[in-house]
């Protein structure tokens, strides 16, 4: 497959990003409004080269009969790229953070246009609501807010950047030289591996109760049948390809014991509409089921993390050396010497 | 350019529709800018506490491609994943912005160039 669009203009629109870039890094020695002015500037230059690009590309894959990418698409991308590049060049942290965070919601509204509506939510809640609050509390915490709305009482660290030309150009390069990479093999990128239905329907089987509520509620199911459960593993006994499913009728036999008294199965003409896996359901089972380590694992690095976080932050006090000869003495005594705790009379 | 306009609607596609080539690449696009753009911020800003956002926001642009890979492939693998970037973004931040607050208090400063003698 011929690349998306031409190197030539990919260079191009990078380098028009690298400019924007450079020039929206704060600098020393402007004038207030000149500086406002050159950030803003800076910031649309690169959001509208990007958005250019993809734009670009739309229109190129809609040449070629190819879909095009969701309309929602352009303006979360322009919004994104331009916050990101406010949030790295705005002079003051605060303001920072505050882009951080139109950046992610930004690209939650792209999440939600690719269909994974629960990591959308959750990363804003976890990223706008926790984390990124954590950063303010710190920012807030740890610098010395100017006085006025005046910029020269910025300090340097945050009123000069180090470097802009040079980083600026390693950054676009990598852009540029990633995207043509990424473009020049996303043709052998191998198609999906699961067929439309299993992506959808894989999971139902693992959920019994979900569908006997969604055949309960399509009005397929009479008084006392249920869907036939596997009695070794307890899955429901269906097809998800084919689109049928089994189901019986419980009741009690001669001596009083459970026993099915009829199954019937219903086709692919009665699997009523509602009836597929949303993505929590796939997302849970995935996580749950395929990835089970990982989440201990990420129990422990949070552990790890929220040890690490107390042992740093915590204040080193100096005590003097009687007071904490006192303080020995005091926890010697609570002990007997066999090393029975005395009861806290000390 | 008419058929974006009338196949307006939330989702790009519904789900278990596959996602063409054409539209993977623009996510991967801007995916790719987020993550170099956070990388020039990193190398630019003396700020820590900035620079330890930009760091969050290479996380994020490699949650968007995952997201759309995934997407792509029509599984939950990169959802996952993504769970487990957000949980390894968490534990960083915690620990970055307590070392911040450590290196604060002791230079009075949050310039990295205030802790140069550390290069070695």
């Amino acid at each position: 497959m011929e690349q998306i669009i031409s190197p030539i203009a990919l260079y191009l629109i990078c380098a028009l990003g690298a400019a924007g870039v450079a020039l929206a890094l704060p600098r020393k020695g402007l004038a207030h409004t000149k500086d406002k002015a050159f950030q803003y500037g800076g910031a649309v230059i690169v959001a509208s080269a990007f958005g250019f690009a993809a734009l670009l590309m739309g229109l190129k894959a809609s040449d070629a009969g190819n879909p095009m990418p969701n309309l929602f698409f352009y303006p979360f991308a322009f919004v994104a790229i331009g916050a990101s590049v406010r949030m790295i060049t705005h002079k003051r942290p605060v303001y920072s953070a505050l882009y951080f965070i139109m950046t992610i919601i930004a690209s939650c509204g792209m999440y939600i246009l690719l269909s994974a509506e629960f990591m959308a939510f959750a990363l804003v809640i976890i990223y706008a609501g926790a984390i990124l609050i954590t950063y303010l509390f710190v920012i807030m915490l740890a610098t010395q807010a100017p006085t006025s709305d005046n910029e020269d009482d910025l300090t340097d660290v945050d009123a000069v950047a180090r470097e802009p030309m040079l980083a600026t150009a390693i950054g676009f390069v990598m852009v540029g030289l990633i995207t043509a990479a990424m473009f020049g093999g996303i043709g052998e990128l191998s198609s999906p591996k699961m067929t439309q239905a299993q992506a959808q329907n894989s999971v139902l089987a693992y959920l019994p109760k979900k569908v006997d509520k969604i055949l309960d509620r399509a009005g397929l199911l009479e008084d006392g049948w249920a869907v036939s459960r596997d009695l070794d593993t307890g899955m429901a006994v269906m097809d998800p390809d084919a689109r049928t499913i089994q189901i019986e009728l419980a009741g009690k036999d001669d001596h009083g014991d459970d026993t099915v008294l009829a199954t019937r199965t219903l086709t692919s003409e009665d699997w009523p509409e509602a009836l597929a896996a949303d993505n929590l359901d796939r997302l849970g089972f995935n996580l749950l089921n395929d990835h089970p380590i990982m989440i201990e694992v990420a129990g422990i690095i949070l552990l790890m993390a929220m040890l690490g976080a107390t042992v740093l932050a915590r204040k080193h006090t100096e005590l003097e050396d009687a007071l904490k000869a006192a303080q020995a003495r005091k926890l010697g005594t609570m002990f007997h010497d066999d090393g029975e705790p005395s009861g806290g009379q000390a | 350019m008419m058929h974006a306009f009338e196949t307006l609607q939330l989702a790009q596609l519904a789900f278990p529709a596959e996602m063409n080539n054409s539209v993977l690449a623009p996510y991967l696009f801007v995916s790719a800018a987020m993550f170099c753009i956070g990388l020039i911020g990193f190398m630019t800003r003396k700020n820590m506490i900035i620079m330890f956002l930009c760091t969050e926001l290479m996380f994020q642009a490699a949650g968007l491609s995952l997201i759309a890979f995934g997407r792509h492939h029509l599984g939950s693998d990169g959802q996952t994943f993504v769970i487990f970037v957000l949980t390894v973004a968490a534990a960083e931040a915690a620990m970055a912005l307590a070392l911040v607050v450590l290196l604060f208090r002791h230079r009075e400063s949050l310039s990295a160039s205030a802790w140069k003698e550390l290069n070695g």
